[in-house]
């Protein structure tokens, strides 16, 4: 089993800042907001001495819950400050994107950081879409045609042009490239769309916050449609990333659970979030509505003292077939880092040791 | 007759003592489509490009419901007789839009007439293709199925057995080795501007062919279409008169673009 550590950014926010997404930009304080992602770099250290193999970043917009807008420009940071660990951009969220862009953008970071990245490509969650003012109706049409525009940028030797739906473009021929062998991507997504795409085109799946049950069951449609396409995905080929609450013992991780904020730290009002479900029928590879997490609490997959947490990701392993843990050992927006570097170093000394082999 | 055939009428020209059969429709600069191994079959594509071009489809000789041909001996004579059925029309200078098959036959069109043909645009060319390519085969659903991307949008295929096997039988003797140097060797002097198109989807010859008419042809532009399969304008008839007519318009030119985005003054 690969570890990676999501890192957030960690803006520590006043109590009497505003909670509501958008969160107002004049409430930003530049000290804070420097400190939050100048620390990065020492949280990523730290996570890279403990062993873990990846750490991953996400982009979000318009609040401190993840202050991270351009996942590109904390990975090139970080690879410049970092030795050995992996830096997954998990991901560039494709449908509000140029394409393009994207492709040059990852092939630079390639290029910088030869063997060092990891990309994800995503559809994004439905917020995201009022950032960069984008129809939710055409955020899943847009994510696939740009995924696969994204591949062919990355491959194709020759100048070519593109007649999509969404996309149209008469010159493309990206410099720099990718490295050979390029680096592993994956489409995130636990989506019957998101599934297929990955199988087709023999790239890895990454799937999010879910039980491991609905996990599983988007895990298996997508090995049924790797082998459709004649290929076997390896376990790095999945990616789960979750929420762990770990405790030096499985009281006090219960005790954390009990206190956790029940609110979600930077929620869309309750009227907005509504009309957004209502534009974006968005359905998991059963056909089930998904809540969606716009600014809303996600749920926690692992929770415990280190021996229950190691039996719950052997059981992760089993079910969901991830390779790749990527986690959140405290949820986005809340200030205690100090707790977190704890559970994190609590994480490398008494877990990760012993599910290496599992 | 279908509603799109009715809007084409039917004519025939003679020409090296074949008698052609042509669907015609539109007014402007002629626009002439040879069609792929299937025969000829109208689309909605054909109907775009009549709004803006004198489309004139040739069912070439031995396709359809012309009888046996057994004479044409190579991709290089059917290019031949087919210059001379539009010469035989009083046209001197056309565009040419090739389907899959037919891209040699535009080929040896355009090097034996390099004066008469203005652009050419190549849908989906099996004239370069993979070592041990095989052409599509099986029950008319399979076939279907590798041709289009989306068989729903395409109207049921006339699979006249007789019609079929006569079809197959020529173009399986006219379709030459995957690479015919001959042949490539010239396309580095073809100067006619050139538009190859490949859908993304395409099951019976990779879209990765389209680089090689980009490393031979002197002046060539390469589009994907997404989300087609071979078929590119049954699949996607929009995008495919699109960016044919915008590349017959302005040539090379067409990469400069003209869409305006201004939403409000």
């Amino acid at each position: 089993m690969k570890v990676s550590y999501f890192e957030t950014g960690r803006y520590v926010a006043p109590p009497d800042m505003p909670r509501e997404w958008p969160v107002p930009s004049g409430s930003y304080d530049a000290a804070v907001g420097t400190e939050s992602l100048r620390g990065m770099v020492e949280r990523v250290k730290f996570v890279e001495s403990l062993g873990f193999d990846w750490i991953s970043l996400s982009e979000h917009h318009y609040s401190p819950r993840i202050l991270t807008p351009s996942p590109v420009v904390a990975a090139t940071w970080l690879a410049a400050r970092t030795e050995r660990i992996k830096i997954a951009m998990l991901g560039p969220i494709v449908p509000v994107s140029n394409p393009i862009r994207i492709a040059e953008e990852m092939a630079m970071l390639d290029t910088l950081a030869p063997g060092r990245i990891v990309i994800g490509l995503l559809r994004g969650t439905t917020n995201e879409y009022l950032s960069y003012d984008l129809n939710p109706t055409e955020a899943r049409e847009r994510t696939d045609e740009g995924m696969d525009l994204i591949l062919r940028a990355w491959t194709e030797p020759q100048p070519f042009g593109w007649q999509g739906r969404h996309f149209q473009f008469r010159t493309v021929s990206i410099w720099p490239r990718l490295q050979q062998p390029p680096p592993p991507t994956y489409a995130l997504g636990t989506s019957a769309e998101a599934g297929e795409f990955a199988a087709r085109h023999r790239i890895g799946l990454g799937v999010s916050y879910g039980t491991f049950e609905i996990m599983a069951r988007a895990t298996t449609y997508y090995r049924q449609r790797c082998a459709e396409y004649g290929w076997t995905p390896g376990p790095d080929d999945i990616i789960y990333r979750a929420n762990m609450i770990l405790g030096e013992t499985d009281e006090a991780a219960e005790d954390a659970l009990r206190r956790r904020d029940k609110q979600g730290a930077f929620p869309v009002r309750p009227s907005l979030r509504d009309a957004l479900l209502e534009a974006d029928i968005k359905r998991n590879v059963a056909g089930e509505r998904r809540a969606q997490p716009v600014g809303g609490v996600l749920p926690i997959s692992f929770c415990g003292g280190p021996d229950r947490v190691v039996e719950q990701i052997r059981q992760c392993r089993e079910e969901v077939g991830a390779g790749v843990l990527d986690l959140s050992l405290q949820d986005p927006g809340t200030g205690d880092t100090d707790g977190m570097l704890r559970a994190l170093d609590l994480f490398g000394r008494k877990v990760l040791p012993r599910i290496r082999e599992i | 007759m279908t509603a799109l055939e009715g809007a084409f009428s039917e004519g025939f020209v003679e020409a090296d003592g074949f008698r052609i059969r042509t669907m015609e429709a539109g007014q402007g600069t002629p626009l002439i489509h040879l069609h792929g191994a299937g025969g000829m079959r109208l689309t909605q594509a054909h109907t775009l490009l009549s709004r803006q071009y004198r489309v004139i489809v040739f069912e070439m000789p031995g396709f359809g419901l012309s009888p046996v041909n057994d004479r044409t001996q190579s991709v290089r004579e059917l290019g031949a007789t087919m210059a001379r059925a539009v010469s035989a029309l009083g046209i001197e200078r056309c565009n040419v839009i090739a389907t899959s098959f037919a891209a040699r036959v535009a080929f040896w069109l355009a090097l034996q007439e390099p004066g008469r043909v203005q652009a050419l645009v190549l849908e989906a060319p099996a004239a370069i293709r993979p070592a041990g390519h095989q052409p599509p085969s099986g029950a008319p659903e399979q076939i279907a199925r590798q041709l289009f991307a989306h068989p729903e949008r395409a109207a049921p295929m006339a699979l006249d057995p007789d019609v079929q096997a006569k079809q197959r039988a020529l173009t399986g003797r006219l379709r030459g080795p995957d690479r015919d140097a001959d042949l490539e060797a010239r396309l580095r002097e073809l100067a006619t501007p050139t538009l190859v198109l490949f859908g993304t989807l395409d099951r019976v010859i990779p879209p990765e062919m389209g680089r090689y008419y980009k490393e031979l042809l002197p002046n060539c532009q390469l589009v994907f279409v997404y989300d087609a399969g071979h078929e590119i304008s049954t699949d996607r008839p929009e995008a495919f008169t699109d960016v044919t007519a915008d590349f017959l318009e302005r040539h090379e030119a067409f990469v400069i673009n003209r869409k305006e985005t201004l939403i409000s003054p």
